[in-house]
């Protein structure tokens, strides 16, 4: 309760003072928090800015699919590299390696490949979010606990049982910050997919009204993608918390 | 049902190691009665873990033979052996309860059934009301009953144990030992015990198997015919401890040397 007070506080504090700095100066290039809800209301309905709600959708769906994708592929690409162990010995650094490359640089090849519409932010959001499951998935097989394997073994587990009832539980909570984390990255990976050629999207809104140079528009659409993005990262971290409670 | 639980003959492990091959166990050979208490006891590192995981079948043995409940050991046998380490090694997102099932599941037993056998064996180890609580809510004590009853709970005839009060401190490691006498009366099974303390061999068997330092033999066999509940403190259990201590005493001192060679 006193931590929600402080950052409520802080929060105040930061608004206050923004305010009271872009107030005298000019209202294209220093935006004041209080014109942010007139401009809020001019996005849902003016006839000359695309409507928020049908971008803010485009948007989630693509998230949606492109993590779900990051999900799919990750998980099944981890726990094939964890039956083979030489797979894993021989493209786990290639994957670590590729993991550390920024990932724009990606991006002009995506929009080659995918064109501007759905797909290539959707690729784009996919490849960031890939990244994080599928090394969390080696890093979870890598540290499961010798000696649980030893005694499960003892009770005559079989490799499948100790898969399932051994290693997955055990590894839970690794498993659930790496998809955590490829989460938040294909949010960014869409959304920066969208900010760098697409015709849809609120990263395509955001650089649209940016052009235009609609600054209070802009601004009140960055402040909402960072509440949105910090609401689904704060929900996806409290689920992370409970698994790792759960696994000890 | 043979009178011989476990027989094992002129069994030999050696270990590679980046230095080189080392010998853990040289032509072992001890033979464990239906519902007898045996203790293997020997220094640090003389290879009594190894026998014992040989036994379990969790280690293949580089010659010899190993007869456990009629058949050969090769690879875990949870309906003749049980199993149980100096870590509990209990499953951290499992409940006491949900541990100690965790081998009738494998099995496939019905829910309701393995629940009751369950519940049953954390009540014959003390722990009725623990049922629900996560390992880490547990001490180090009752971690380690948990896993005896999770051992318990095989069914099997034969319980290896392998310094399984070893990480406890003192005053607890008496009282599991006590605890531990009660419960193998009452569940009649044959325990193949491991440790490196003179007292718990002494306070808990019926014959004691003396290991040498690495490569691992048997030194000695000795039968104690002390009456229980047993009191350390007469003059046979004394006169037993002080020969005990003198074989382990000579084999520790081997062993040192060997580690500072």
């Amino acid at each position: 309760m006193r931590l929600i007070f402080l950052r409520g506080a802080l929060l105040a504090l930061v608004v206050a003072i923004w305010e009271l700095i872009a107030r005298p100066l000019d209202p294209v290039l220093y935006v004041a928090p209080s014109t942010l809800p007139q401009a809020a209301l001019r996005l849902l309905n003016q006839p000359d800015i695309p409507p928020l709600l049908e971008h803010l959708g485009a948007t989630v769906r693509a998230i949606l699919a492109a993590y779900a994708l990051a999900v799919t592929a990750g998980l099944a690409l981890g726990f094939l590299m964890g039956f083979w162990r030489v797979v894993a010995r021989a493209y786990e650094p290639i994957l670590a390696a590729l993991y550390a490359v920024p990932s724009v640089v990606w991006y002009p090849s995506m929009m080659l490949l995918f064109g501007l519409g759905t797909a290539s932010k959707v690729a784009f959001g996919f490849l960031l979010g890939f990244f994080p499951i599928v090394l969390a998935v080696l890093a979870g097989i890598k540290q499961a606990d010798p000696h649980l394997l030893t005694v499960a073994t003892s009770m005559g587990a079989s490799r499948w049982a100790i898969y399932w009832k051994v290693l997955i539980p055990g590894m839970a909570g690794t498993l659930a910050g790496g998809l955590r984390s490829g989460l938040a990255l294909s949010v960014v990976g869409v959304l920066a997919g969208e900010l760098l050629g697409s015709r849809a999207g609120i990263g395509y809104m955001i650089n649209h009204v940016y052009n235009l140079l609609r600054t209070p528009e802009y601004v009140a659409l960055a402040v909402l993608m960072a509440t949105l993005v910090l609401a689904v990262d704060s929900a996806a971290g409290r689920l992370e918390a409970r698994v790792k409670r759960w696994t000890g | 049902m043979t009178a011989e639980h476990i027989v094992v003959r002129d069994v030999r492990k050696t270990y590679q190691t980046a230095t080189g091959p080392v010998s853990a166990v040289e032509g072992v050979s001890l033979t464990v009665h239906a519902q007898e208490f045996l203790t293997i006891l020997g220094p640090s590192g003389c290879g009594k873990s190894t026998v014992l995981a040989m036994i379990g079948g969790l280690v293949p043995p580089d010659g010899g033979t190993i007869v456990v409940n009629g058949t050969a050991a090769r690879r875990p046998d949870p309906k003749s052996v049980a199993m149980v380490f100096q870590d509990p090694g209990l499953f951290p997102w499992r409940t006491a309860l949900h541990n100690v099932w965790f081998g009738p599941e494998l099995q496939g037993t019905a829910r309701s059934a393995r629940e009751e056998a369950a519940r049953r064996l954390l009540e014959s180890v003390g722990l009725k009301g623990f049922e629900s609580k996560y390992p880490r809510e547990l001490s180090g004590g009752m971690r380690q009953r948990v896993a005896i009853a999770r051992a318990l709970a095989l069914g099997s005839p034969i319980l290896l144990m392998d310094e399984p009060f070893g990480a406890l401190d003192e005053q607890t490691r008496i009282l599991m030992g006590e605890w531990l006498g009660g419960i193998r009366l009452q569940a009649r099974k044959t325990i193949l015990f491991v440790t490196h303390s003179i007292q718990e061999a002494i306070a808990l068997s019926d014959r004691i198997v003396v290991m040498t330092a690495r490569p691992g033999r048997v030194k000695d066999v000795v039968s104690v015919s002390l009456p229980y509940p047993r009191d350390l403190n007469t003059p046979d259990a004394v006169a037993l401890r002080a020969r005990l201590w003198s074989q382990i005493r000579e084999e520790s001192l081997r062993a040192m040397a060997q580690e500072q060679a």
